[in-house]
């Protein structure tokens, strides 16, 4: 039993409608595999990989297609058996430009596995994690073995269970199912890591995993009360060990390393089963979906053919977004291709989406009382309409997590998120251009 | 499904928007227009409707003199207009001539909202200014133009054509206090304007909007117990004049609905509390000296420099330097420029 001191909750942030309804008991479906994959070569933070097979190739399930371009970068691995047909640049859903490798199934199904390890030594794990081209699952898709070898000391390794995003259910069904395995990953990322205390956060909306993972593992679980923006890193960090992340640094700088309870399932198969990275579980709901569903996804599958294998979109549908509904990206066509990082597909009606028009700000503060990271988002608004972005980074733009709580709460429905965005994108080009 | 909806995140959005707010306000203020209505008769409906309807037709003729589309006004109205107009026209006398209310409306509407930019760009509170702009236009009529309540005290003294309880109590002390202070929450018997009498009304607007999370508990109550207080103070330490202070005058309709407003009142929490305070001790320092438009003046003054309050009690991002470590690190190492950013 859950004693209520023990539960730990976020200060600031907001309590959203948790809408998990949808898919959160329904089994996770494997998609059956598509005829043409469309492998991008730019997943996640950094640098797009390069392209290691030529047109005519026939590549294996499995196979390595394009190594990292970069320190942080990551390989990309080929998720079905086929000839490698193009290799293009196509405007993704997005409307950017991206290169692709086009691959035709040929479901041979066909497998590479990658050497089995001979020693579990701190290096093998991280080398092992680099090769199979895993990036953080959570959204962010930054390189796991970058955080994986942290430059300074740690002694916590945190677990984001929380899926504090609305709607998402893929961490909570893999929680369920995989517990033993997301424990061995765990353990693993502790070993390359060098720390022996595993802690990991999960909301209270998921009491069936808190017990789980009580009872079957010997991680140490942190229940947390339901609030929005928990499963951000920094914020985690707080809720989980009372620790502040230096404004402007890493958790590592605190001593902490947080990776998603995927990322750490992505790990097991890595080092474990010797599976590179090419599937993920991804959550197809909203209601303009007509049968919401938990889906185990390939690599590069085409967004309508999941639309179609749940059922297409009802008519009402105005939106649909990749990733939760907080931080996720509104899709400017249908057409697009699934990515490592992609953890939702979403198809918004006009009851779910508020779509309104912004009007003055009135000053009321809101977005100031629920800023997880204590900042004052609507000075950054005006700031960014008024093109004074030095003042905004004075105010400390900087360091906002893109949460976007601000403007949740927003009675005037200001974009407020988009302005800050706008003021970081600016200060980065001026800081590239000053040299420093 | 034809057409798709781009935007940036967060793809959802709370339902509570400015218009629902406004009306919000709106269903709090009707306790105060009730009471007033019981106690001054009619004429407190007519001033009120004319403050209203003046202050809506102004916001309308403003945006038409703009040449923004009917159909796009009407899309925008946001209450906002209503809210002043009735704010106004409670602090204002039942006695009034029509042209009083509707000379203060088109004033707070029309130079104080409108010309600076319409909702959210005012840098003073509407209403407060429009009472001050009558105060000052029609002097006669507004001061020493107050009615008794149509109902009587409780227990106290009648007293026609006097000055109010709190002009008394100012110019001759305590025992010139001629009502209870159950009659003064009440409102029975005491002379003042529509809105400000029935103190009970008010609270229980006020409750209706902390219930409603509009405003914060602690702002009017940080407010009217800081004036109370330093009204002891001023006088001595004598624990008489803490309850006559605040339950008399403007203050309530002031602290619950005026000193509150978004617009003009800062944004985040440091700087609320030093807001509210300095309002509370300006308003008890500002009866001490002068006799009138106490609470309407203070708010108006405090409203001005907001702007600063915003700047100086700014918070600070989510873990920077803690305080008492800047101040070390600042005294340690002299001329040694810290690397936090402001």
């Amino acid at each position: 039993m859950l004693i209520q001191k023990d539960v730990k909750i976020l200060q600031p942030g907001i309590h959203v409608p948790d809408n998990k309804h949808y898919t959160g008991e329904k089994a996770v479906e494997i998609m059956p595999a598509s005829k043409k994959v469309y492998i991008s070569m730019s997943q996640g933070i950094g640098a797009p990989a390069k392209a290691i097979v030529n047109v005519g190739d026939r590549v294996l399930k499995g196979q390595m297609i394009a190594e990292a371009g970069g320190f942080i970068s990551a390989n990309i691995y080929s998720s079905v058996a086929g000839n490698v047909t193009e290799i293009k640049d196509i405007i993704n859903s997005f409307n950017v430009l991206e290169k692709y490798i086009v691959i035709e199934n040929d479901f041979s199904e066909e497998e590479l596995k990658m050497e089995p390890l001979k020693s579990f030594e701190k290096d093998d794990i991280v080398n092992r994690v680099k090769l199979a081209g895993i990036v953080g699952l959570g959204g962010a898709g930054f390189p796991t073995s970058v955080k994986m070898s942290p430059r300074s000391k740690v002694d916590t390794l945190i677990l984001d269970g929380a899926e504090c995003e609305p709607y998402l259910t893929c961490d909570y069904q893999l929680m369920l199912t995989k517990y033993k395995e997301i424990e061995e990953g765990a353990h693993l990322i502790a070993k390359a890591l060098g720390v022996t205390r595993i802690k990991i956060g999960i909301e209270l909306n998921k009491p069936k995993c808190i017990e789980l993972f009580q009872n079957n593992t010997d991680l140490e679980v942190v229940p947390l009360q339901k609030k929005y923006p928990q499963g951000a890193e920094k914020s985690l960090v707080y809720v989980c060990t009372k620790r502040k992340v230096p404004a402007g640094k890493l958790p590592a700088d605190a001593g902490v390393a947080v990776q998603n309870v995927s990322t750490c399932y992505a790990v097991y198969q890595a080092v474990i089963n010797n599976l590179p990275l090419y599937e993920r579980i991804m959550t197809v709901a909203g209601k303009g979906i007509k049968e919401p569903k938990n889906i185990m996804v390939k690599n590069g599958t085409p967004t309508t053919e999941i639309i179609e294998f749940c059922g297409g979109v009802t008519d009402e549908t105005i939106k649909l977004v990749r990733g939760g509904p907080m931080m996720g990206k509104a899709m400017y066509i249908m057409d697009g291709f699934t990515k490592k990082m992609d953890s939702g597909l979403l198809a918004l009606t006009k009851e779910e989406a508020n779509t309104q028009m912004p009007t003055n700000c009135i000053n009321c503060g809101r977005c100031a009382s629920v800023c997880p990271m204590h900042l004052t988002p609507m000075n950054y608004d005006h700031f960014c309409l008024a093109d004074r972005y030095d003042k905004a980074k004075d105010y400390g733009v900087m360091n906002c997590i893109e949460c976007g709580s601000c403007a949740y709460v927003c009675p005037a429905k200001r974009s407020l998120v988009q302005s800050i965005v706008v003021c970081k994108t600016k200060i980065r080009e001026q800081m590239k251009k000053g040299g420093k | 499904m034809e057409n798709i909806i781009v935007s940036d995140s967060p793809h959802i959005r709370s339902p509570r928007t400015t218009k629902g707010i406004m009306l919000d306000v709106l269903i709090a203020l009707i306790p105060a227009v009730i009471m007033g209505c019981v106690y001054f008769g009619y004429k407190a409906a007519i001033v009120l409707g004319i403050s209203m309807a003046s202050a809506v037709a102004t916001e309308f003729i403003w945006l038409l003199c703009k040449k923004t589309k009917p159909k796009y006004i009407l899309k925008q109205f946001d209450y906002t207009s209503l809210v002043t107009g009735l704010l106004l026209g409670l602090t204002l006398s039942s006695s009034m001539p029509w042209y009083v209310p509707m000379f203060a409306s088109v004033f707070a509407i029309g130079i104080v909202k409108m010309l600076f930019g319409g909702t959210g760009k005012n840098i003073v509170n509407p209403a407060i200014t429009g009472r001050i702009f009558a105060v000052i236009s029609f002097q006669s009529i507004m001061i020493g133009g107050w009615l008794n309540t149509a109902i009587a005290p409780i227990d106290g003294n009648v007293i026609t054509g006097g000055a109010t309880v709190l002009t008394e109590m100012l110019n001759n002390g305590k025992s010139a206090i001629y009502l209870s202070n159950l009659d003064l929450f009440l409102g029975t018997g005491v002379m003042g304007c529509i809105g400000e009498t029935s103190k009970l009304a008010l609270l229980l607007g006020g409750v209706y909007l902390v219930v409603r999370k509009v405003i914060d508990w602690k702002w009017p109550t940080i407010y009217i117990l800081v004036t109370g207080l330093m009204t002891v103070f001023l006088n001595k330490f004598d624990f008489a004049y803490f309850l006559p202070s605040i339950l008399s005058g403007g203050l309530f309709i002031g602290a619950i609905f005026m000193a509150t407003d978004y617009v003009t009142s800062p944004h985040t929490k440091a700087a609320r509390y030093a807001y509210y305070i300095s309002i509370g001790l300006l308003t008890a320092i500002l009866r001490k000296a002068t006799h009138m438009e106490v609470v309407s003046f203070a708010i108006l003054l405090m409203n001005l420099i907001v702007p600063l309050f915003d700047q100086w009690f700014r918070p600070r991002p989510f873990g920077s330097t803690p305080l008492r470590e800047r101040i070390q690190q600042k005294f340690i190492n002299k001329g040694g420029k810290s690397n936090e950013s402001k």
